[in-house]
């Protein structure tokens, strides 16, 4: 009863309770203040915030505020916001060597899902073989610059990749390493790679005989030649795009080399050689019977080009799906 | 005396906790208004969302969410900040939080170019709140309609926005009546001409399709060379060359022949967009006018 009489109260208002009081609203007083404090100094420019007021938090070893931020770094790539998280992975400032790894990985991997592979694989490389994510780091690494057309450095980068025989990463080495052989039409390299397909890893299974596939079919594309190619249509105008598998196109040639012909064989027959309509439509005829070997030249070799890329990429995507399956 | 302690030590517990929880997201949210107001669009955006992230509460959610549109606006990225607002549309709190909402959507969706889908916001603003919209509620609501070529809604769009602003009755007319005058000067609502018409106009006769879908210069171009064409064709034939006229005189004619009756079509569709396009601007830079004024 005595603690609830008003008497007692006032009795406690002594001056010890008056500093605890002022104690108490000290600390209200300065957390709004710090709150406050960050805003206003770092009003300027962004870094002030940034780099040395998060920065010295960092340095007080306070790994959770670490972690917070890559988790906000995830959370944006997580929204599709690969400019920003960018950005906010450069704004973090001399990370401690542990967290090297991280980094790494998050900026190639945003700059893979930004389909900037060069600097993917640039960063992804870098990833060491401690960290949890150094497979799937090595892989995707190598992918993209066999992607980009760096196929030795892809094969390098691959034979380098430590893997245990029999287990999924050593299969998937095989099966990389028998893509990028493939893409140098390296068929005696495949055929070594290609012995190490176990059709264990369902991960990988189908594109393992999807690759024996491309095997066989690059072996049996017969090479077409830009010359025959030349030579097919300076004998019938269009011929040679037809053979370079291009039959609207030969079709077409054909027509218009036959029309001039035929329209420069009327001058001729009207008013004879020396006219100068019949030496008009005739330089015409020649220009196009001409044009039309160069062309058909052309054609083969594009027709060619048009082929290997069409297996480099069903290569690719061979390649690609496995690693989605496996490290996504 | 102990429970007394007690109590202080519990107070200053609870005060250093909630205080600090709370000030994070504060903390991120007056930096990126400095941010902001010193034109770093970009670095706002992301500490505006940061802010979002780290707030507790759904209303310092949505004012970090509407600061954060507003720096994408500046940035152009209509399409992003208007995904972004979407987060927060389940938000039932504060009413003029909601209609701030309601209105940031509209205006980014119009600004995206989804007229429609700007209609279907203003549409809830207009119903889900007792109090009368403002003046930008109703310009955007007014080239919205001009958007979607509503022509017969303009002006009791109009009229209705002048009476719920309390603007006076004579300034209401005179606007009204310079919206007239605008109209007239432009010589009326444009009317479409039908592609199909101008091609079938150049099938029969050359040259007309082209005039008809308002490029008279394209149609004495087309006819000019199609009977060019037709004469090279009769003058070879009359000299005897006849294969030579059949693919020298009739292969140009029938390519431009053809190709005149394309072109019909497409300087119609051509034609029609750029006369809508100059009429919807003259409109929509009138109604800018009539909310500056308003403004003032």
């Amino acid at each position: 009863m005595v603690t609830h009489s008003p008497q007692y109260c006032r009795m406690q208002l002594t001056a010890k309770n008056v500093v605890i009081l002022c104690v108490i609203f000290l600390l209200f007083g300065f957390s709004n203040f710090r709150g406050n404090a960050a805003g206003s100094t770092s009003s300027c420019i962004f870094d002030t915030v940034w780099h040395k007021k998060e920065w010295q938090l960092f340095n007080d070893a306070d790994d959770q505020k670490m972690r917070k931020e890559i988790d906000f770094i995830l959370y944006m790539m997580g929204r599709g916001d690969l400019q920003e998280s960018l950005f906010l992975i450069r704004s973090i400032r001399e990370p401690g060597i542990e967290w090297q790894d991280s980094l790494h990985f998050l900026t190639g991997w945003v700059h893979y899902l930004r389909k900037d592979l060069q600097a993917s694989a640039g960063y992804l490389l870098r990833v060491s073989p401690e960290s949890p994510v150094y497979h799937k780091s090595a892989f995707f690494g190598a992918y993209n610059l066999a992607h980009t057309g760096n196929t030795s450095g892809a094969a390098a980068v691959l034979s380098s990749v430590e893997a245990e025989f029999g287990t999924m990463p050593y299969a998937m080495r095989h099966l990389q390493m028998s893509g990028v052989a493939l893409l140098d039409r390296n068929f005696e390299l495949f055929a070594q790679h290609s012995g190490g397909f176990s059709g264990h890893y369902h991960v990988m299974a189908a594109e393992e005989r999807r690759m024996l596939q491309h095997y066989e079919r690059l072996r049996n594309i017969p090479g077409k030649s830009p010359f025959v190619g030349g030579m097919l249509s300076a004998a019938i105008p269009g011929l040679g795009k037809i053979y370079a598998g291009k039959t609207g196109e030969g079709i077409v040639g054909f027509l218009y080399v036959a029309a001039l012909g035929l329209t420069s064989y009327d001058f001729y027959r009207g008013s004879g050689a020396g006219h100068p309509l019949f030496i008009l439509s005739a330089t015409v005829t020649g220009i196009f019977y001409f044009g039309n070997i160069m062309g058909s030249a052309a054609a083969v070799r594009r027709s060619n080009n048009e082929l290997k890329h069409e297996m480099d990429q069903r290569i690719l995507f061979d390649m690609h799906i496995p690693l989605r399956n496996a490290f996504n | 005396m102990k429970w007394i302690n007690g109590f202080y030590l519990t107070c200053i517990f609870l005060c250093a906790t909630l205080s600090t929880s709370a000030t994070e997201h504060e903390r991120w949210f007056h930096a990126a208004d400095s941010l902001f107001r010193d034109g770093n669009w970009f670095e706002a955006s992301i500490l505006y969302e940061r802010s979002y992230y780290t707030s507790t509460d759904a209303r310092g959610r949505i004012l970090a969410n509407l600061a954060k549109v507003e720096a994408m606006k500046e940035m152009g990225e209509f399409s992003r900040a208007r995904r972004d607002l979407q987060r927060s549309v389940t938000f039932r709190g504060d009413d003029t939080l909601r209609k701030e909402l309601l209105y940031q959507l509209a205006l980014c969706a119009y600004l995206e170019g989804d007229a429609a889908g700007a209609r279907s916001f203003l549409l809830q603003i207009e119903h889900g709140f007792e109090k009368l919209p403002g003046h930008r509620t109703f310009l955007l609501n007014g080239l919205v309609i001009i958007d979607e070529q509503r022509w017969d809604e303009l002006k009791p769009h109009l009229d209705r926005w002048f009476q719920e602003t309390n603007v006076t009755s004579e300034l209401r007319d005179d606007y009204l009546h310079a919206l007239d005058l605008l109209v007239m000067e432009l010589g009326g609502v444009p009317s479409p001409r039908d592609p199909d018409r101008a091609r079938m106009w150049s099938t029969f006769i050359p040259g007309t399709g082209q005039f008809y879908a308002g490029s008279a210069g394209w149609g004495v171009l087309n006819a000019f060379s199609q009977l060019a064409a037709l004469s090279g064709f009769g003058l070879l034939v009359w000299n005897g060359y006849y294969i030579a006229g059949v693919f020298a005189g009739l292969g140009p004619f029938q390519s431009l022949y053809f190709g005149g009756i394309r072109q019909a079509g497409t300087l119609a569709e051509q034609n029609n967009k750029s006369r809508l396009d100059e009429f919807q601007t003259a409109l929509k830079r009138f109604l800018l006018n009539v909310a500056a004024h308003q403004k003032q």
